[in-house]
């Protein structure tokens, strides 16, 4: 215990320095090399180094700022990129309802929670919703700021690096850095999938994507994904709790 | 040009861009989710639903970038993507839920693949 510290605070400090090094086991690093790829877009388009680490500290979310730099270098018009970027980023939607109803405390102010939610990231929810509801309410905060803050600021770090390494990579490697995004959120809704709700998510969330994707165009397909797959997964969990019932 | 120069950059341009049109219509989802899930019980049933549809849409999204991929990643054939993202998931399970093991087995197939993919004439 650090001099003139409660024993309250340093409950809370252990909390945080748990998170922080749950984070730095895994999570933290690939999330983080994940956006590498995402410096080294924004040093192609032009953009300094302050602008493509403020990307990652702000946007928190890679597939947002690929769609971001991704589209300024192939020149799209910016009033398109923002509708294209609020278009892919509609699960935050979703995802924050159900996690923040576990972090709420009695006496936040609306300013505060804005500023909790905006950890919120695949990685960062995937985890939460894991680890969290096992724990006492009054230890969430502290061990979720500590983890989301260490995910967070290592992956600003990285896309900093991202940035100086842009046009040596090997594409092979550069390949290799994209990937990590989508096996990784693979194989982390896998872990967190429990229940039949779950697996039949994932199942349909993965086969009509594609499947929409080519249909109504890559633009609605993820906002028609989710309602429609995620319907028929709630319905299908309901109807077998009514039939254990 | 200044070291500093090099760092912020020489104006306030791609700050801007990046605020209007990248950070604030991300955000604004996340807000909405605050503003929505004011009151609700951690238990409370439509949660269960908002998650069916949270994870589908975390599904669709890694579908997505597996078949409709940007970048470096394009250069990799489709059945190699997917190949790959199966035999981490199969190593996943093999080392008995080890995320590590499934991240590293699918990222070396992965690199192997496109290494022979971006050779081929």
């Amino acid at each position: 215990m650090a001099e003139g510290e409660t024993p309250a605070q340093a409950a809370t400090h252990r909390l945080v320095l748990r998170g922080v090094r749950d984070a730095l086991v895994l999570p933290a690093w690939v999330v983080g090399f994940a956006l590498v790829g995402v410096g080294s877009l924004a040093q192609d388009v032009g953009h300094p180094l302050g602008a493509a680490m403020l990307s990652t500290l702000l946007i928190w979310a890679g597939p947002a700022q690929v769609v971001f730099y991704g589209s300024l270098a192939a020149g799209v018009a910016l009033p398109l990129i923002a509708a294209a970027i609020c278009l892919s980023s509609i699960r935050f939607l979703p995802m924050t309802i159900a996690l923040m109803p576990l972090l709420r405390r009695p006496g936040q102010g609306l300013l505060a929670q804005i500023a909790i939610a905006h950890y919120i990231a695949v990685t960062v929810w995937v985890e939460s919703l894991r680890r969290l509801p096992r724990m006492p309410a009054e230890e969430r905060l502290p061990y979720y700021l500590g983890f989301a803050n260490a995910c967070l600021l290592t992956t600003t770090a990285l896309t900093g690096v991202g940035w100086f390494l842009s046009g040596t990579l090997p594409a092979p490697l550069a390949s290799g850095l994209l990937f990590i995004t989508p096996v990784y959120f693979t194989l982390a809704l896998a872990a967190g999938a429990r229940t039949a709700v779950d697996v039949t998510a994932i199942v349909l969330g993965f086969a009509l994507a594609p499947a929409f994707g080519y249909l109504v165009g890559r633009d609605f397909d993820l906002l028609l994904t989710g309602l429609v797959g995620g319907t028929i997964a709630y319905l299908v969990g309901r109807a077998r709790r009514r039939r254990g019932a | 040009m200044s070291g500093l120069e090099a760092i912020v950059g020489a104006g306030l341009a791609p700050y801007l861009a990046l605020i209007l049109f990248g950070f604030l219509p991300s955000e604004i989802w996340r807000v909405l989710g605050v503003v929505l899930s004011r009151g609700l019980d951690e238990r409370s049933e439509i949660l269960v639903f908002v998650r069916a549809v949270a994870t589908t849409l975390l599904a669709a999204v890694v579908a997505k970038l597996l078949v409709f991929p940007s970048g470096a990643l394009a250069l990799v054939p489709l059945a190699a993507r997917l190949g790959a993202v199966a035999f981490g998931l199969g190593a996943f399970y093999l080392a008995r839920r080890s995320l590590v093991a499934g991240v590293l087995a699918g990222e070396v197939f992965l690199v192997a693949a496109a290494t022979i993919a971006l050779d081929a004439p």
